[in-house]
């Protein structure tokens, strides 16, 4: 059991390492830098709101920028690694399946945790030299896009498995993302309507994962017990669907 | 039977997240007929919704209304400045004359204030400073209580244990009967409070001062100038405490209370 | 311990391609059986899309056969024991343009079981034994081609595998190269270990192997074995033309 575990390691840290050497990460972390800096323009037009909306921009565009890399890397990777053969070196080694993906998806969520991280940092320390403390709930609203990315990017790895192309794994996962938003509207009409539409919206709440279950930022830092059960269930239902699709393949 | 091991499993995890989801979550927010939402921004609201921004949004929409309504309007000889005697004409049945400073302070422009404010509670029903700053506009500076109080009776249904929101509908009542220590009384808890938005110490620092309590309002005065980074207000309050200081040091000399 | 390295028999492999309207099927090995003796080199020679690269990727677990049965060792191919013996370098092999080739070299060890002292050795043996010594401190990206093969072959060797499935080792190499890996290959023979090598280079397979498998259209058309070559007017390669034609 060491030894497996010892794979899974192996392969996160290399995607991690990966990750971090890659220029799109760099892109992204510039990125984030201005965008941060472009909402103080809109702090300053908040006035005696300044801290809310800093507070506010930072935690959603570093949330958003997260997810652009997270999505981008994980409908890509599996892809990218079959077509250069790099697959072929890791399968023809005694690797499990299981461990492969695992480490893959390990490395991953670290990554965004790495991501998160580094720009919150960046965020606190804009707040900090426009005079403002740490916002209510910070680290909880950065945690729980923490979880919502797991549920994201292990869903676009499944996806990643059959569909046909980086493009479509990202444009799937994206539609996702936003429906998973709308679970309480989606709830509501369900509630209101009757026959075949309730009953497709009912298998939709079921189907689509609630993202706002982790959306500490707008919630004022709740996260349920629940949310976090919920997000290992997902994150494991995608995990467990990508296995079956990487168990059958050929490469 | 164990080729279908892992997808029965991935399905039963998948739905047991579901289940969980389904059975703990209730959404705080107002449901999607609650939204009145004008032609002009229902992408903006479908954006906030699509990517969990409410929060964000609610802060967007509540600049517009920052915008739309515009800074405080200060004056700077007392004479100038808007009486008490505004919602004394108001209780005399709304005698219009061409004092009536309800006009000076837009009582009969900024026609959407009121759905503005109250959209920007139905994206964010927990922004509190939004609530008190529209109700607190609608109430004491554009003279139209009824529509303050239709506002905040909106915030309470998702925050009904929301004390500020009882403190200012107190504030209204008791303008609408003249009483200004009594407005002033309700709204000083307020003060302090950092959900307090600079317009209600504003108009608490007024009310003081007509009453003659200049020391409270030379309180609020100072705290709009240490803690306030609206120029407007600011630069109104250093004017205001020039001139208490005068007023108190020239009572101080007299002997006479203050 | 199975005398042969490698046993097919009855192997059907069958690709299927999906297209608009259904999908296309193409058979790229069909009723193939043979033994690779352990210890011995083995060449396999054909014209492209004959099947050799499916034969290899059959040995080495990354396709799963239709119909028959392979083995490595006397083990399943995709089971960890049979991995734990082969080492495989597939054709124009891709490492990360940024990293050096003791990092790649340390990852794919890793992921061979190899830890500590062990793999620093196992590392610092590869690279020596592939003539990389010399680049260590180099990215991936400075590489000529003759070093991105050597390096493919050193992460194969890594774990020093009794079974080297090698897809075309010298394609695109210079002459000295070829040469080099020539001299390693045979140095890795003279250990005792098994090599399975492709190739469209027939002076290469009459150099290095003791026996080839010739495969044409997916089926083993002929076995020919150094004696016989050698002894056969023009050669290895008045054998194959024939094979093929």
């Amino acid at each position: 059991m060491k030894k497996v575990l010892s794979l899974v390691w192996t392969v996160s840290a290399n995607a991690f390492a990966e990750n971090v050497r890659n220029r799109f990460f760099t892109i992204f972390a510039v990125f984030a830098f201005a965008a941060i800096y472009a909402s103080v323009l809109a702090g300053v037009m908040a006035v005696d709101q300044e801290a809310r909306v800093l507070a506010d921009f930072g935690l959603t565009l570093m949330e958003l920028t997260a997810l652009a890399y997270a999505l981008f890397n994980a409908s890509s990777v599996l892809l990218r690694e079959a077509e250069t053969k790099t697959i072929y070196l890791v399968f023809s080694r005694p690797v499990p399946r299981w461990a492969y993906l695992a480490g893959k998806l390990a490395g991953s969520l670290l990554t965004s945790a790495l991501m998160l991280a580094v720009m919150g940092l960046m965020h606190l320390l804009l707040l900090k030299l426009r005079g403002f403390g740490v916002p209510p709930a910070y680290a909880w609203a950065l945690f729980g896009s923490l979880l919502k990315l797991a549920v994201i990017t292990s869903f676009a790895y499944f996806v990643s498995l059959f569909s046909t192309s980086a493009v479509s794994t990202l444009v799937i996962s994206g539609i996702f993302w936003t429906a998973g938003h709308f679970a309480a509207e989606t709830r509501f009409l369900a509630e209101q309507s009757a026959g075949a539409k309730s009953l497709a919206l009912n298998a939709a709440i079921w189907l689509i994962p609630n993202l706002q279950l982790f959306n500490a930022r707008d919630a004022a830092g709740f996260i349920s017990p629940a949310a976090f059960l919920s997000a290992a269930a997902w994150t494991a239902g995608s995990y467990l669907g990508a296995l079956w699709l990487v168990s059958r393949k050929e490469f | 039977m164990q080729r279908l091991a892992l997808p029965v499993a991935a399905l039963l995890a998948w739905g047991s997240g579901s289940a969980l989801s389904v059975s703990g979550y209730r959404s705080v927010f107002p449901p999607p007929s609650e939204i009145r939402t004008p032609v002009a921004g229902a992408a903006s609201d479908m954006l906030a919704l699509a990517l969990g921004t409410r929060r964000l949004f609610a802060d967007v929409w509540f600049i517009r209304l920052l915008q739309y309504y515009g800074s405080g309007v200060f004056y700077a000889q007392e004479e100038e400045a808007p009486s008490f005697e505004w919602l004394e004409s108001k209780a005399d049945g709304g005698h219009h004359d061409h004092h009536d400073h309800r006009i000076l302070n837009g009582g009969g422009k900024y026609p959407r204030f009121l759905a503005m404010s109250r959209h920007v509670l139905e994206i964010d029903p927990y922004f509190t400073v939004a609530a008190l700053y529209g109700a607190g506009s609608l109430a004491f500076n554009m003279g139209r209580p009824e529509e303050a109080q239709e506002l905040l009776h909106y915030a309470l249904k998702y925050s009904p244990r929301e004390w500020k929101y009882l403190n200012v509908l107190a504030a209204i009542g008791y303008s609408k009967a003249n009483d200004p220590a009594a407005v002033a009384a309700s709204i000083a808890p307020l003060l302090k409070d950092p959900d307090c938005p600079v317009m209600l110490k504003q108009q608490a620092a007024f009310l003081n001062k007509k009453i003659g309590n200049y020391a409270a309002a030379a309180a609020i005065y100072a705290d709009i100038y240490t803690t306030s980074r609206d120029t407007a207000y600011v630069r109104n309050a250093e004017r205001e405490l020039q001139k208490l200081a005068k007023t108190l040091s020239a009572g101080a000399r007299s002997g006479k209370p203050r | 311990m199975s005398q042969h390295a490698v046993s097919f028999s009855g192997v059907e492999k069958t690709y299927r391609r999906p297209r608009l309207l259904g999908a296309a099927y193409h058979t790229a090995v069909k009723d193939l059986s043979f033994e690779i003796p352990a210890g011995e080199v083995t060449g396999l020679l054909g014209l492209n899309g004959a099947g050799k690269t499916t034969i290899m990727k059959l040995i080495c677990g990354l396709l799963f056969p239709d119909a028959g049965r392979v083995k490595v060792f006397g083990h399943a191919p995709s089971g960890s024991e049979a991995k734990a013996k082969v080492g495989f370098l597939p054709e124009l092999p891709y490492f990360p343009p940024q990293v050096r080739p003791t990092q790649a070299l340390e990852y794919y060890g890793r992921l061979s079981g190899l830890s500590g002292a062990a793999l620093d050795a196992a590392v610092e043996a590869a690279m020596r034994k592939t003539g990389l010594e010399p680049h260590a401190g180099k990215r991936v990206s400075e590489f000529s081609k003759g070093m991105l093969q050597r390096l493919g072959l050193a992460q194969a060797l890594l774990h020093s595998p009794d079974l080297l499935i090698l897809d075309e080792p010298v394609s695109g190499l210079d002459p000295l190269a070829i040469h080099d890996i020539r001299q390693l290959l045979a140095a890795i023979s003279a250990e005792g270990r098994t090599i399975f090598l492709s190739s469209h280079s027939i002076s290469e397979v009459e150099k290095l192997c003791g026996r080839v498998f010739i495969m044409v259209r997916g089926r083993l058309e002929r076995t020919v074995r150094k004696a016989e070559w050698e002894a056969a007017p023009g050669g290895l390669e008045a054998i194959f033309v024939e094979a093929v034609r």
